[in-house]
């Protein structure tokens, strides 16, 4: 079973770099459980964990609230490369906070991303998945934490 | 304590040897100046004693030689002067020796008296100052004055030659006597210096000695010092001491830096070692803990049993810029000394390893216990029963995901959703426990309690969202479990040689009184109806058991429930039961005073009515006190004192049907959380029912439920 701090690691990750990057912290909406397919935003960053516990942890957002974050962020490139490099930033944020907080316990892979709103998510079978919302002004994300 | 006191008997043994030295030196100094002094003063003495010696005899022949010149008639005033020169130079060095005081009196008055003698004549020859010659041109020839002067003269030597021998034998014999105390203040000086070179040597041995015996003293203590420190280096607790003002003294384990990531121990306030690592209440209950350790009157052992430190979650330095939870334990010993507690050793470990062991252990424990409880609690369960209680709380955790899943961003948004996950949660207990699967009762249970917690913050985020819908989650995971084991025991008996016999029992100890009754008329029950029976029945005999009373519970009509309302008509039936057993019911000691029948009876019947149908609960309990009622809800804080005094007794007994309303101040299973009458009434009020509450104290409490006819009832989620 997955342990609070293990998932308060992840969302301290993604919360830390809108507090970083955008100097507005995001919040966190009530948190589930995922039931069928993941509702999926516009892009992905997802990072593979393998060790203690085995899975994927993702972070999908619309292009709306990427968009906002760049401007946030003083960049004048709204391309879909830009958007697709903010995700998986954001996925590279979550894994040096899990590497941080778990060390060698986790083998974390190299952040990679998926577009689209029906994106092959690879899914551990066994694996609870926790929908965490992550929202920022008037947008939202989610996280989600799909471990054994 | 015992090296440390034989080290200063040393020190002050070593010290005391090297002032005896000066000391005895000093001494030996002093009195030695004074012996040469005296020596010194002796010798000059007998010096002088010599030279006067020699005086007699120089006066008798200076006056032989006056007396020849003056038979020659040549000149004597060169003689005349030596004479006087030397009589001045006897009186003046045998002053000298009449001042000492070391010579024999009688002796220098002998030589005195002696002296004294000489002089009636040799005063007239001193005293002659004229010319003792006339000269004329026959020759020269005395003068008057030069005869006198000439016998005078031979008078005085006559009398010199005869008495200079005796005065120097007196004289000599002063010398002698002066030799001899010369002598002996020698010897004594010789001996002098002798005891006191030997004393030093003797003393400065005796601190070499002490010295030698420091030194090893000091390489023993060397070594011990070192082994301290190999053992604080080595040791893989912290340890540390704490003086009277709680603060860490120089000393301590190197365990201790790895623990706490720092080493800037010395003189730090315990109060600031453990700040920012344990809650502030944690750190005032430590610090009041510490203080208590300094009272003399505390006992160890007690204070040993009473530590809050014992094990203690704290969150530290990862080492990677993160932070982990660890857990320590604090042991404390006092350290007495002769005015009462000196010190308090305090000994940390890391015992994370063994706590997350001990936790694991605990978990596979409990799920072993519950895994058995629930095959018990299955093996008297009907598997259908227990298969329709899953699908129920399936689709009410389902419906409590959907609660968690609402979008919420404020503080009200997240508050909403606690009374909705409260009911639903309540409900899924309540049908647990009543069919005995109590490791899933337990589940929720504590669910709830998390959910309970939440009401009680002043402001609700996600974060605080996040161990319920862990817990959720595993709560799910032990429904599936429940699942897999039901099927299995279907299976089971599916297979079994007489399918009937695992079943009899639980079967014939369930059916109530009323049962065979309905059972046996035209009404046909359906099978839900009757597995209602007996879940209530079997729901009433734990209840019993588990507060201590007894319960016999009166079934009828149950068959005619129609399907529609089935299962509201048995969430409220079972939270009116338990209300019944908790609240109502006495114990058989007081309905026994009372003069009621030891069993408390309870009473449920569903029949149709004008509009639809009529569920009649009643208990021949306690009954409903609208006082009662009233203080509960001031001391809930769910209305004031003024609003509850204004309340007529009808009002008050609504009362029992508001969100969060318990007479209840402790948590339990059964009662407690406010939620149960609630619940009832929002069910029957979805089904588009009414329900009303009378009662008779000491004598009854009856619900009485109307609900219209099944085709008019609202459609339910």
């Amino acid at each position: 079973m997955l342990r609070e701090e293990e998932l308060k690691t992840f969302v301290d990750g993604t919360t830390r770099y809108f507090e970083v990057a955008a100097q507005q912290p995001a919040t966190i909406g009530s948190p589930y459980l995922l039931e069928g397919e993941p509702a999926m935003h516009d892009y992905t960053g997802i990072i593979s964990i393998s060790g203690k516990r085995e899975g994927v942890v993702y972070f999908t957002a619309p292009r709306a609230m990427l968009t906002v974050l760049l401007m946030k962020m003083q960049e004048n490139d709204f391309s879909h490369e830009s958007m697709r490099d903010l995700v998986g930033e954001v996925a590279n944020t979550i894994s040096g906070n899990a590497r941080r907080d778990f060390g060698h316990d986790f083998v974390i892979s190299v952040p990679s991303v998926l577009t689209g709103d029906k994106p092959d998510i690879p899914h551990k079978p066994g694996a609870r998945s926790f929908v965490i919302p992550i929202n920022w002004r008037s947008h939202s994300a989610k996280l989600v934490v799909s471990l054994t | 304590m015992q090296l440390s006191g034989t080290d200063r008997n040393r020190r002050f043994l070593a010290a005391g040897a090297a002032v005896a030295v000066v000391t005895v030196m000093a001494l030996v100094l002093i009195v030695g100046f004074r012996l040469a002094t005296r020596i010194r003063a002796s010798v000059a003495a007998l010096q002088t004693t010599s030279v006067l010696q020699t005086y007699p005899a120089v006066i008798s022949q200076q006056l032989a030689a006056l007396r020849g010149q003056l038979d020659t008639l040549e000149y004597t005033g060169r003689v005349h002067g030596e004479l006087a020169a030397t009589i001045a130079n006897f009186n003046k060095d045998f002053a000298t020796i009449e001042r000492r005081h070391d010579l024999d009196p009688a002796a220098i008055q002998r030589a005195q008296t002696l002296w004294q003698s000489y002089q009636p004549v040799l005063a007239p020859v001193l005293a002659f100052s004229g010319e003792p010659y006339d000269d004329t041109d026959t020759g020269s020839s005395l003068s008057p004055g030069g005869r006198v002067y000439y016998d005078q003269v031979r008078r005085a030597a006559i009398f010199a030659a005869e008495n200079a021998t005796v005065l120097h034998q007196q004289l000599a014999s002063l010398s002698g006597s002066l030799q001899k105390r010369t002598s002996a203040a020698a010897a004594r000086l010789r001996t002098l210096l002798f005891v006191g070179v030997l004393t030093v040597l003797a003393l400065a041995m005796a601190a070499l000695y002490l010295q030698l015996a420091r030194g090893r003293h000091e390489r023993a203590a060397r070594d011990a010092q070192e082994q301290t420190r190999d053992i604080l280096k080595t040791v893989r607790e912290g340890f540390f001491l704490l003086d009277a003002d709680y603060r860490i003294g120089s000393v301590w384990s190197e365990a201790l830096t790895r623990l706490f990531g720092r080493s800037d121990f010395a003189g730090l306030d315990f109060e600031e070692l453990l700040r920012d690592k344990v809650s502030p209440e944690t750190l005032a209950t430590a610090v009041k803990y510490i203080k208590l350790l300094w009272g003399e009157r505390a006992r160890e052992n007690l204070m040993k049993s009473i530590n809050p430190l014992g094990q203690l979650e704290v969150s530290m330095d990862n080492g990677r810029g993160g932070k982990e939870t660890r857990y320590l334990q604090f042991d404390f010993h006092r350290v007495m000394g002769p005015k009462g507690v000196k010190h308090v050793l305090c000994a940390v470990g890391d015992i994370t390893s063994n706590v997350l062991l001990a936790r694991e252990l605990q978990e596979a424990q409990e799920n072993a216990h519950s895994q058995l409880d629930m095959m018990v609690g299955m093996l008297h369960a009907d598997p259908l029963q227990v298969s329709t209680f899953l699908d129920s709380a399936s689709a009410g955790l389902k419906h409590v995901n959907t609660i968690l899943k609402e979008p919420a961003r404020t503080d009200a948004e997240f508050r909403k959703k606690l009374a909705g996950l409260s009911r639903e949660l309540h409900s899924i207990k309540g049908e647990a426990s009543a069919l005995n699967l109590m490791s899933i009762a337990q589940r929720v249970h504590h669910l709830e309690d998390m959910v309970g917690e939440l009401k009680g913050k002043s402001e609700l985020t996600g974060n605080d969202f996040l161990p319920v819908v862990l817990k959720l989650d595993e709560l799910l995971a032990h429904l599936r479990g429940v699942r897999e084991m039901t099927a299995r025991l279907v299976t089971l008996k599916d297979g079994s040689p007489e399918p009937g016999a695992t079943l009899s029992v639980p079967q014939l100890r369930i059916v109530s009184a009323e049962q065979p009754a309905a059972a046996s008329s035209t009404e046909r029950p359906t099978r839900a109806a009757g597995d209602l029976g007996t879940m209530l029945q079997q729901l009433a005999a734990k209840l019993a058991q588990d507060h201590g009373k007894r319960i016999t519970l009166t079934l009828s009509g149950l068959g005619e429930v129609p399907e529609a309302y089935l299962s509201t008509v048995k969430d409220c039936v079972i939270q009116m039961l338990r209300n019944a057993a908790v609240h109502g019911i006495e114990p058989s000691d007081a309905r026994r005073a009372t003069a009621k029948p030891e069993a408390g009876e309870v009473r449920v019947d569903f029949h149709r009515s004008e509009k639809g149908y009529e569920l009649v609960f009643q208990d021949d309990g306690a009954g409903l006190s609208p006082e009662t009622l009233k203080q509960a809800a001031v001391r809930k804080n769910i209305l004031t004192g003024e609003e509850a005094a204004a309340l007529d007794n009808r009002a008050a007994l609504a009362l029992i049907f508001r969100p969060g309303f318990s007479t209840r101040d402790e948590v339990s299973m059964d009662a407690g959380r406010g939620v149960g009458m609630d619940v009832v009434a929002r069910a029957v009020y979805a089904l588009g029912g009414k329900i009303g509450v009378s009662t008779n104290p000491g004598r009854f409490t009856r619900f009485k439920i109307a609900l219209p006819e099944a085709s008019q009832a609202p459609a339910v989620a």
